[in-house]
């Protein structure tokens, strides 16, 4: 079968071969490293990619036809990685060498026989010997005596030469994608507040939303974990983020797989407002704790039902993160005859509460009488009233317009309630829902219970 | 002297739809929602509350009838949450889905510092599953009001800001403010529209101060406190 091999270069990294004979060590496990963004995008189109100094090479003959064909396919992977790395370069060939020598050798229609020796790796060391014998391109060397040419040079460069060729396969340390996100960050000068450390956890991100698209994954939980200067650390330190160690963490989820890093980064910046560091902080690490697989978004086909802005667990979250869980709320109807016991405003608890009436009736049926007479405010705790001349006060004395609606409940939990409801005219609020206490024999305690529109 | 001016119904056509006479009310770009009440709507612009406005609501201190004015446009408003910011107190749901706003389309945020209310006004404002923003801002100034004027146009959505009597004075960058307080005279809501894009409204509209269920009620007890009386 036919190999078809692409090489790709990113404009911004070395540009010129005299860098690239000069043998640039890139460290590997560099996080923010423009070649291995590359080569994380390309893997999108298939399994073997490999890193060569600063290019990318990608072995793509078993993915031409499921992208139709090697235009197409072509034109895809460009503009894949014209978002990811900018401006770019690229050759084509056979083979991964040849592919590579168009590449640097910036010509990428020349036949591989009239390639320069420069732009054959295994040739660098040897160029100047070869160049006084007269051997200018890979044809020419190909053309010398084979047992002569290993004897003088070596076995490497006739090896190299066969893989040009084809005659020998091609195998690389391709590049693969670790499970688990997890990168770490140097700062370059010490952090002393939380907030800051936004800056260099937004370059961590930038890696993740790559890695996320490379394994076509969606994050769900991320941990940051920030180191300590240790000579300035305060051991003793503990707090929601610090257990009196040399790091301190904080581990935010989100409702939905995400590839969102805007989100992700919004929400880092919401808690990070909180959190404040014992010490100056020198490296950060990005965890994922939790993923999953994401779906694509499936569109709708009418226009209407697309509405602008954002999702509502994005919302929900960004409330959460800078208010608190407590004050987001949402009801849940209880089935009991108390009135404050009838809705319990609890913590919005994601997709799964809201918007989906069943689902939210299920803990208990809705309400035993839900009908219009009552108020549509609820004060927080009944407010007592004032008793004068046995008329209880509010803002002016109250005029009973309708009642008593007789409550007696609640004596099956230990809190019995023995009330009388009554709807009163206050002569500055309005309608308001009063009751009073039946437990007292001797006395009679009024209670401001609701307002009324 | 004054002297009328004719404007054809051609050339009146023909305006900018943020142009129109004064003796008219605008016809408003922005889609309307009615508000319930046929009184009302005769006198908003485009006959219901628009969506994609700041719409304010002042009443006097102790005064709270912002649900019997907003619940039946909120209850034929759609299926999205109602968000509500800084209630002074707590709304109770059997009563509101009684009248017709489902429970489990209200979400409410607890908040009462002036700085989180804007912002999560703002927050729920650009969110795609929020059909109306119900925010109580007695401290805001004109220009964050303004923001959230903008922010609601931008996402379309319907936007009340409850308000006291006391900020009728200010400036305010709302398109429509409705004074809203019992009418002394008579068991009735008085509103009075302060502000709208169309000629001054001096008089006050008188709309039923409370349903019609409970009305029943009332009506029945005065007749079984007159039966006690006599």
């Amino acid at each position: 079968m036919l190999m078809y091999w692409i090489a790709l270069r990113s404009r911004t990294a070395v540009t010129d071969v005299s860098a690239v004979e000069a043998q640039v060590s890139v460290d590997p496990v560099d996080p923010v490293d423009p070649v291995l963004a590359l080569a994380w995008q390309v893997l999108q189109f298939s399994a073997q990619v490999a890193r060569v100094d600063d290019a990318v090479v990608v072995e793509a003959s078993a993915s031409e036809r499921l992208f139709g064909g090697r235009a197409a396919l072509l034109a895809r992977v460009l503009q894949a990685c014209q978002h990811a790395a900018g401006v770019l370069t690229y050759a084509q060939g056979p083979t991964s060498l040849v592919a590579l020598g168009r590449l640097w050798a910036d010509l990428p229609q020349a036949a591989p026989d009239d390639l320069p020796l420069q732009v054959l790796q295994a040739a660098h060391s040897h160029v100047p010997t070869l160049l006084l014998l007269g051997c200018r391109t890979w044809g020419q060397l190909r053309a010398l005596p084979r047992g002569g040419v290993a004897r003088r040079f070596g076995s490497g460069l006739v090896d190299a030469l066969d893989r040009a060729y084809g005659v020998r396969p091609e195998c690389y340390p391709w590049v693969t994608l670790a499970p688990v996100f997890d990168a770490s960050l140097e700062l370059p000068s010490a952090v002393e507040s939380a907030p800051a450390l936004l800056f260099g956890a937004r370059r961590l991100l930038d890696q993740l939303q790559w890695w996320l698209q490379a394994r076509q994954l969606g994050v769900l939980a991320l941990e940051l974990v920030w180191q300590l200067d240790a000579r300035r650390s305060n051991a003793t330190h503990v707090d929601a983020h610090h257990n009196g160690s040399s790091e301190g963490r904080l581990v935010w989820r989100t409702a939905e797989a995400t590839r969102d890093i805007a989100h992700v980064q919004r929400l880092l910046a919401e808690l990070l407002a909180g959190v404040r560091l014992p010490a100056p902080v020198l490296q950060l690490h990005l965890r994922s704790v939790q993923t999953q697989a994401l779906s694509g978004v499936s569109g709708s086909l009418l226009v209407q039902d697309v509405r602008a802005g954002d999702a509502l667990h994005q919302m929900v979250e960004r409330l959460v993160a800078r208010l608190g869980p407590q004050r987001v709320l949402c009801v849940r109807p209880c089935a009991d005859h108390v009135p404050e016991r009838m809705q319990r405003w609890a913590p919005f608890q994601g997709k799964h509460s809201a918007l989906d009436g069943r689902d939210s009736h299920t803990p208990g049926k809705p309400w035993i009488h839900s009908d219009a007479l009552y108020p549509t405010w609820l004060l927080a705790r009944p407010e007592p009233l004032v008793v004068l001349s046995d008329c209880p006060q509010y803002q002016g004395s109250l005029t009973l317009l309708a009642g008593p609606q007789r409550l007696e409940t609640g004596w099956l939990e230990g809190l019995p309630v023995l009330r009388d409801y009554f709807i009163a005219r206050s002569p500055q609020a309005g309608l308001v829902w009063v009751y009073r206490e039946r437990l007292q024999k001797d006395r009679a305690d009024w209670y401001l219970h609701g307002l009324f529109s | 002297m004054v002297s009328s001016v004719r404007v054809s119904p051609v050339a009146q056509a023909s305006l900018h739809a943020a142009v129109w006479p004064a003796h008219t009310l605008a016809s408003t770009a922005l889609r309307v929602l009615p508000t319930g009440e046929a009184l009302l709507d005769a006198q908003l612009p485009g006959g219901g509350w628009p969506l994609g406005a700041l719409i304010e609501v002042l009443q006097p201190p102790a005064v709270h009838s912002e649900w019997r004015l907003l619940l039946p446009a909120l209850a034929r408003s759609g299926t999205g949450l109602v968000v509500l910011v800084g209630a002074e107190s707590v709304p109770f749901a059997p009563a509101l889905q009684a009248q017709g706003l489902q429970a489990h389309r209200l979400l409410r945020i607890d908040t009462h510092s002036p700085d989180a209310c804007l912002w999560a006004t703002e927050q729920a404002l650009r969110c795609a599953a929020v059909d109306a923003v119900l925010a109580w801002l007695p401290q805001a100034r004109s220009a964050q009001l303004r923001r959230l004027h903008l922010a609601a146009a931008s996402h379309g959505k319907l936007l009340f800001v409850m308000r006291a009597q006391a900020s009728l004075q200010d400036a305010s960058p709302a398109p429509l403010r409705l004074l809203v307080q019992p009418s002394m005279a008579s068991d009735a809501l008085a509103v009075q529209v302060c502000k709208r894009r169309g000629p001054p409204l001096d008089g006050v509209l008188t709309l039923a101060a409370r349903g019609a269920g409970l009305a029943t009620v009332l009506a029945a007890g005065h007749a079984y406190v007159l039966d006690r009386a006599a």
